[in-house]
């Protein structure tokens, strides 16, 4: 299971690993800012608490029932918030917040104050009585509105018989706090994450440029100008050494081109001489021995020429009518008296390296005939998004372990070892780097009867249609 | 071609290469031609301002000015006759021979009988004036198209249709001839050719071949039918296009 977004080259995915690396630590760093600014927050309402508890609201307070004015002037504005009352603070079903309890506790005995009773507890605004009535309305939104509620301490002094109430709002997390964290990622992103862009292409677009042309070089052999080394050192470096390796495979390449050529030059003359030569041997069968002797040399030697230069070839594909090929190859065999039945065809048409596919087909069918009792037939079918070329035989087949030994240069079928067959076992290779030169393969298998027993053998040449 | 019946055939072999310039020179004396060897394309031209040969037979590869160059000078200022003789048998090379003006084109080793073959057909096409100048206009009938040099026929849609070198030389034979009927001995004297074994192949086994090819229903020929009695015509119009221009 791949997921879909990964992506693939080294840009992407060190992008993406930094930006993770990136994203997992500011989301640390505002957990733990976050966290500190609640622990903050919830000192600040304890001390806020404990300052209203223990200032002196002696002169001014409002009790419950609310009395007194709105219509006098604020004297202070302390007064308003501590409540004096009898009345247990703790609302009936509320329960105390035991570790703000602790803390305001904690911070009452630092200022020397030993209440009798202290509850702490948080509630809603709306249901403060004393707030939503004694309170101005301001209190009930603004600063105590995040989350609108407030925290309750309730402390019963020694020798007193009235509670002191203080309340304070229960802050929420701070907005801009979660903004500035938000920003400052974003911020990272953008120089860090595009810097490291800028960086990573300055090294992946002389890679690119040489994967491409390292491609271009395996398909087509072609050298053309040498690439500029640029970007990181590792990389020129990297290039510089992929250009020596190039030249030095295309002088090899070279070599071998102009070595073979001469080898076929060089051959080939002394073989027509040769071959000239056997017209004045008086007995007619000597001499028809000896030209047969010649062909098989040639035979060779062609095929070694073709092997070596089928990777690059000169000719263009031209779009070629598949059927009438096949039909002029199996011609070719019939005028040489060879069995072979052309089976059915279909129309097709494709950009194929004609001289090349014919040849192909010709040694299948030459293998074919050469060792399986000299009959074949041969089809031609469009199957799963390919033109597929059939030879079959009816000879012995080959055993199964063998089939991929077959396609091997220089090999050939058991039990056909002697000379007289002719042919270097070249004529497979051959097909096959055909076929893969067009894209295609070549498939070799046994063609068996419905009890299992072999009826022949079929090689199968596929060129997919584009 | 000499006008004397009776003077034999003169051939000018121009082969680096002496293994094989002499045994061959041997062999085609032996069959009744007058043979000048040459070692190289200079000698072969100081040979040219003594005589003119009925036939040239040239080795492509050979050191200093090549056969190709040769080739080229002796179809253009002499319209000589040119067999080429190479060690490469790619396609490729057989038409860059073909167009620079070579008549014929034989790859080593060479068969010498068929070498002989070639040579006077080469010789007696010549002798009937077919040689060059139109060659290399293309046919063009039905929305086929055949390039008689590089002998690729291609189809309305533009595949390339394969056919064999006797199935090309009887499309020839019918394309020179449109609605004309020709009769199987009249189709077999001009297809027989270069290719010996064709001497005994029945032209109907050729005709039936090339059918199966250009025809979309092999049971009902429209292309080329028969004629009862008579045998067979193509029944299209034929067009000479050339790259300089249209022909009749």
């Amino acid at each position: 299971m791949t997921f879909r977004l990964w992506p693939k080259s080294l840009l992407g995915q060190m992008l993406l690993a930094v930006a993770v690396a990136l994203l997992v630590a500011q989301t640390i760093s505002a957990v733990l800012l976050v966290l500190a600014q609640e622990q903050r927050r919830e000192m600040g309402a304890a001390n806020g608490l404990v300052f209203q508890l223990v200032a002196e609201p002696r002169l001014d307070y409002r009790d419950r029932e609310g009395r007194g004015s709105k219509d006098r002037p604020r004297q202070h504005w302390q007064r308003y918030r501590i409540e004096r009352t009898a009345v247990y603070p703790l609302m009936p079903g509320e329960k105390e917040d035991a570790k703000r309890k602790e803390l305001v506790r904690s911070i009452l005995a630092d200022q020397g104050i030993e209440p009798v009773k202290l509850v702490v507890t948080h509630r809603k605004i709306a249901n403060d009585s004393y707030v939503m009535t004694q309170r101005e309305p301001k209190d009930r939104t603004g600063a105590w509105a995040p989350r609108n509620e407030v925290i309750v301490a309730g402390m019963l002094r020694k020798g007193e018989s009235q509670w002191t109430v203080a309340r304070v709002p229960l802050g929420g997390p701070d907005p801009q706090t979660l903004g500035g964290i938000i920003g400052q990622t974003l911020l990272l992103y953008v120089v860090l994450v595009g810097g490291l862009a800028l960086l990573l292409r300055r090294i992946t677009r002389p890679l690119r440029a040489l994967t491409m042309r390292m491609e271009r070089f395996t398909r087509t052999r072609e050298t053309g100008t040498q690439l500029e080394p640029s970007g990181p050192e590792d990389t020129r470096r990297l290039i510089t050494a992929h250009n020596e390796m190039q030249a030095r495979i295309a002088a090899l390449l070279d070599e071998k081109d102009v070595m073979l050529g001469a080898i076929g030059h060089d051959l080939k003359t002394p073989l027509a001489a040769l071959r000239v030569r056997i017209e004045s041997v008086e007995d007619d069968r000597e001499r028809e021995k000896m030209a047969a002797t010649i062909e098989d040399i040639t035979r060779t030697l062609d095929d070694i020429l073709s092997l070596a230069r089928v990777g690059r070839p000169s000719d263009t594909p031209e779009s070629t009518e598949l059927s009438a090929l096949t039909a002029t190859v199996v011609e070719e065999f019939e005028d040489m008296g060879d069995d072979v039945l052309l089976g059915e065809t279909s129309r097709i048409v494709l950009k194929v390296r004609a001289t090349w596919l014919r040849r192909a087909l010709r040694n299948l069918v030459a293998n074919a005939l050469r060792y399986a009792g000299g009959r074949a037939r041969v089809s031609l079918h469009s199957l799963n998004g390919a033109a597929a070329f059939r030879v079959e035989d009816d000879g012995p087949g080959i055993p199964d372990d063998e089939i991929d030994a077959m396609l091997q240069p220089f090999r050939r079928g058991e039990g056909s070892r002697n000379r007289e067959t002719g042919g270097a076992g070249l004529g497979l290779t051959l097909a096959r780097a055909i076929a893969e030169q067009h894209g295609g393969s070549l498939v070799i298998a046994n063609r068996l009867r419905p009890d299992g027993s072999i009826a022949g053998l079929v090689a199968e040449l596929r060129i997919p249609l584009d | 071609m000499s006008n004397d019946p009776a003077a034999p055939t003169r051939i000018l072999l121009v082969d680096d290469e002496p293994s094989l310039r002499e045994p061959l020179a041997d062999y085609l004396t032996r069959q009744g031609f007058a043979v000048s060897p040459a070692a190289s394309a200079a000698e072969a031209r100081s040979l040219l301002l003594k005589f003119t040969p009925d036939l040239v037979l040239l080795d492509i590869m050979m050191p200093g000015e090549d056969g190709l160059s040769l080739c080229r000078h002796l179809s253009e200022a002499k319209d000589l006759p040119v067999i080429l003789l190479t060690a490469k048998g790619e396609a490729t090379d057989r038409i860059v021979g073909l167009e620079i003006g070579a008549d014929d084109y034989v790859v080593k080793p060479f068969e010498p009988r068929e070498l002989v073959a070639r040579i006077k057909s080469v010789l007696r096409r010549a002798a009937r004036g077919t040689v060059a100048p139109q060659e290399d206009a293309h046919y063009e009938f039905e929305g086929w198209r055949l390039d008689p040099v590089k002998r690729r026929l291609t189809d309305p849609e533009g595949a390339v249709i394969a056919i064999s070198s006797a199935e090309f030389r009887l499309l020839i034979a019918f394309l020179d001839h449109p609605r004309q009927v020709m009769d199987r001995d009249r189709l077999l004297d001009m297809v027989q050719g270069r290719e010996a074994h064709l001497f005994d192949r029945a032209v109907d086994n050729q005709v039936s071949r090339l059918r199966r090819k250009i025809e979309s229903a092999m049971r009902e020929p429209r292309l080329i039918q028969t004629v009862r009695g008579g045998g067979y015509v193509l029944a299209a119009d034929v067009r000479r296009v050339s790259d300089s221009g249209e022909r009749a």
